[in-house]
């Protein structure tokens, strides 16, 4: 017998009774699904741990597909159904991750149109932090910065800085350093649109300071700050309205901020 | 706790009463997490009734916590639910699920399908359903900081992080459970009296536990999960509007309500548009000069004592 086309790890659902109630079997298995020699489907279900083969379905190339199990709240339940029958068949995938699935039901429902289907698999992507960003561009920006970083080498155009920072935004940011500008009232007020937006209360000043001695706000300045010390932010910062080289250190940062709040005409910092 | 882990886009999240009770909301469930600073019956009774606890600890460098403490029986035909650990920044969502799993409450739909659904798998593969699991992932994920600032997998230096491993104590057919998703099976601890109280059973044997690590070998902590008092609260103040002791403590849970859904949005939080902000008010009251030339001779400072200054 030729090879299988397809092959993936599942286990098996069965119908409870005469109810739509399916209940998932805790065999490990592996679906193979194979092309015979006259144009039909090979349809098995093999047992992982005793290599019984349980199910062995030879299938017409139409008559079948593989999709989705809507109500499933796990997510990962699929079933073959026939069009020729009220015959189903149910499957979770039983890979521990589930980058692959997409492609594993493309390729599937490929074969079962037409058993001289090729099947495509590309490199699982790196796994995406989260599937709830649609693709903004700032989420593009940290792909690339992981692309660069795990190649391990230097990117073209960008610098990879190897410099340690001359200065650390949580020394500037400090409660101290800030409690002149919370103090200023109309200072105070035009910073309340960058607060959180779903905070309990309405901000006031003393949100403010609350807000800028809190461990988590203090965890993400320096996780900037360990951002910026790798020199590659650019296209993170054009996103505040900076300068692409603003990007390239700490220091490049605070100063290019300063001049978008027009203090151009100030003493120039100090280059180390 | 390996930093070459694949963490499968779960992202690391602190661990803290206020992040759990709201995973919890979120997952439609009427349980609230409280932290404990002791285990005597006193301290325990004003939290009554008590569904789980959750034991946190550490792993100090040098220490190690292989039997996990002494006590207790593997059970491998534990007839309640116990998944594995397969992810590690899941775990405290998983701590949360296992208690779950044995916990009589109402759920929202997902998550009382998903554990229906998981039921009867093997440990090993209730484990894999659950961080594969995509509401659950985001339902953990919503109280990490977005992905804009949190920069985790981009191989920076690590840092030392915290490696918290969470262990949950409940009563599950008349004995004390210890679920840890790390250990092949569930623990079974003492007999619990099936009507009354099991808390003191299982404070004796999460004691027990303490008492065996060398002081300053790990830190812990410990978290009560109860049924949410405040409908019950409301409910007695309406009939007793005046009644002090109620009052009081109505006013210390809405406190507490307060301080997490401060932290939780502080959590949610993209702070770069403040810092940006904020950098630019410096440099708009005039103070930025100052603050600058200030932060560069403390990192003078620190560079001459040799500190890294990722140490926190």
């Amino acid at each position: 017998m030729s090879a299988p086309t397809v092959a993936f790890k599942a286990g098996r659902l069965f119908r409870r009774g005469d109810t739509n109630w399916v209940d998932p079997q805790p065999e490990k298995g592996v679906v193979l699904v194979t092309a015979t020699e006259d144009g039909l489907i090979q349809w098995q279900w093999k047992n992982r741990t005793t290599n019984a083969l349980d199910e062995d379905l030879l299938i017409f190339p139409s008559d079948t597909t593989f999709s989705q199990v809507a109500q499933s709240a796990w997510g990962r339940t699929y079933v073959l159904a026939f069009s020729s029958s009220d015959q189903k068949h149910f499957y979770w995938l039983q890979d521990a991750s589930s980058a692959r699935d997409d492609q594993i039901v493309h390729n599937v429902n490929g074969v079962l149109q037409d058993a001289s289907f090729e099947p495509t698999w590309s490199t699982p992507a790196a796994s995406s932090s989260s599937t709830a960003a649609a693709g903004s561009s700032r989420d593009d920006t940290l792909r690339r910065l992981r692309e660069i970083l795990t190649r391990g080498g230097s990117a073209s155009g960008a610098g990879l800085t190897v410099e340690p920072p001359s200065v650390a935004l949580s020394d500037v940011l400090t409660p101290a350093n800030l409690a002149p500008i919370f103090a200023d009232e109309a200072l105070a007020r035009s910073l309340f649109p960058f607060l959180p937006a779903d905070l309990p209360s309405p901000p006031t000043p003393a949100t403010l300071q609350q807000v800028v001695s809190s461990p988590q706000f203090q965890a993400a300045v320096r996780e900037l700050d360990r951002a910026l010390s790798t020199g590659l932010l650019a296209d993170l910062v054009r996103g505040l309205g900076l300068p692409a080289s603003a990007g390239e250190s700490a220091e490049a940062f605070i100063r290019a901020v300063a001049e978008q709040a027009g203090n151009g005409g100030e003493e120039r910092m100090d280059t180390d | 706790m390996s930093g070459d882990d694949d963490s499968s886009g779960w992202q690391l999240t602190e661990s803290d009463p206020g992040v759990f009770s709201e995973l919890l909301r979120t997952l439609g469930v009427p349980l609230v997490v409280d932290e404990l600073w002791s285990m005597d019956p006193d301290g325990l009774a004003i939290l009554q009734p008590i569904s789980a606890f959750i034991f946190l600890f550490k792993y100090v460098a040098g220490s190690s916590d292989a039997s996990g403490g002494a006590g207790g029986a593997f059970d491998p035909d534990f007839p309640g639910f116990f998944a594995h650990q397969t992810v590690n920044n899941a775990c405290a969502t998983l701590a949360v699920v296992n208690a779950l799993g044995n916990i009589d409450t109402e759920m929202g739909k997902d998550i009382k399908d998903t554990l229906e659904f998981a039921r009867e798998l093997d440990p090993q593969s209730r484990g894999m359903v659950l961080v594969s699991s995509l509401f659950l992932r985001e339902a953990h994920n919503a109280l990490s900081p977005p992905s804009v600032i949190s920069l985790d997998g981009l191989n920076l230096p690590k840092r030392t992080e915290d490696a918290y491993h969470f262990v949950v104590y409940l009563p599950v057919a008349g004995s004390l459970y210890e679920l840890d998703g790390l250990k092949p099976h569930a623990v079974r601890h003492a007999p619990v009296p099936s009507s009354g109280d099991w808390t003191g059973v299982a404070a004796e044997t999460i004691q027990a536990r303490i008492a065996t690590y060398p002081p300053g070998a790990i830190h812990f902590s410990l978290m009560a999960v109860r049924p949410d008092p405040l409908p019950m609260l409301q409910a007695q103040l309406v009939a007793n509007p005046t009644d002090e002791v109620l009052l009081a403590r109505m006013a210390q849970e809405e406190e507490k309500r307060q301080r997490w859904a401060f932290e939780n949005a502080l959590r949610k939080a993209n702070h770069l548009p403040l810092i940006h902000a904020l950098v630019g008010a410096l440099a708009k009251s005039g103070g930025l000069d100052a603050a600058v030339a200030g932060a560069k001779e403390k990192m003078r400072q620190r560079r001459a004592r040799g500190q890294d200054m990722d140490e926190d």
